[in-house]
């Protein structure tokens, strides 16, 4: 695509382009969360609001049995979200499909 | 500025990166948040025991390693025997 | 030093801090400064039967760099003026 018509030029632009659009964001620990975003800094740091997470937790007592464990999900909604930047590992767009 | 002022000769608890808690005067403190405790007791939980409480004296902790400062309410700590109180250490900091 | 803005206009507010040891505590924002530690007062730690351990403080001083997360009251938090000031601090970033 020519970055002249999409207006991204660098990474961070992709994110400007997400303001107040529903984003997918991956953090460390294993955790994800969807969220309309709403501000970001050059840390990453993010406010996100209308936030799901999911966090995966691997059952110790499978994990020998050569990556069967049984993953464990827990989700949780909340409002109005600050997230840290030095846990975020991507941040991807709206899905345009 | 979230400044520690307002601890400086206050019975304060800390909260390590490692989970350990210390408790102590606060004497002092600088810009990177490295404090000086005196007077100052670990608190070790576990489920098994109640509290136990390890003499550390007059204590310098890095900035670096501090999660938490919190100012104690005395006669709330006085009223509560430790001897009594099972838990889990707190967990480690993982980033 | 935006989101630093955003934390200023929340003093006085009830926000509930998680931090990357799974503690969380929820308290009145007394102050915050530019490495996001933050001050809280009225504490109170979340599921308190597993965490006992602070159960004698009621204010407290957390560095800004063990936070994972801070739960806002979406009520005091202007979204469109966010998003414009994002906007504003990125274009200055790039002319830079």
């Amino acid at each position: 695509m020519d970055p002249s018509t999409t207006g991204i030029q660098e990474p961070f632009d992709l994110i400007r382009l997400s303001l107040s659009e529903r984003v997918f964001v991956k953090l460390r620990g294993d955790r994800e969360l969807t969220g309309i975003l709403h501000a970001y800094d050059g840390h990453m740091n993010l406010i996100l609001s209308d936030v799901e997470e999911t966090i995966m937790m691997v059952d110790p007592v499978d994990e020998n049995f050569e990556g069967q464990g049984t993953v464990k999900v827990a989700k949780r909604k909340m409002e109005m979200l600050f997230v840290r930047g030095d846990g975020v590992i991507l941040v991807s767009p709206p899905s345009r499909t | 500025m979230a400044s520690l002022q307002g601890y400086v000769d206050r019975r304060v608890l800390l909260v390590l990166q490692d989970g350990r808690v210390i408790v102590g005067t606060l004497v002092g403190f600088d810009q990177k948040s490295n404090v000086v405790l005196s007077e100052s007791k670990e608190r070790v939980y576990s489920m098994e025991e109640g509290v136990e409480e390890i003499p550390l004296g007059l204590y310098l902790v890095k900035g670096d390693m501090i999660v938490l400062i919190g100012e104690i309410d005395d006669a709330i700590d006085e009223a509560v025997d430790l001897a009594t109180i099972h838990a889990e250490p707190i967990l480690p900091i993982r980033y | 030093m935006l989101i630093f803005s955003v934390f200023k206009t929340l003093t006085d507010q009830r926000v509930t801090v998680e931090l990357k040891n799974d503690l969380s505590i929820s308290g009145v924002l007394k102050s915050v400064d530019q490495f996001l530690n933050i001050r809280l007062d009225s504490i109170k730690v979340l599921d308190e039967t597993r965490h006992p351990h602070m159960m004698a403080v009621k204010n407290c001083f957390i560095r800004g760099s063990v936070v994972r997360y801070v739960q806002l009251p979406a009520e005091h938090v202007d979204t469109q003026l966010l998003e414009d000031a994002t906007r504003r601090e990125a274009a200055n970033q790039t002319r830079r």
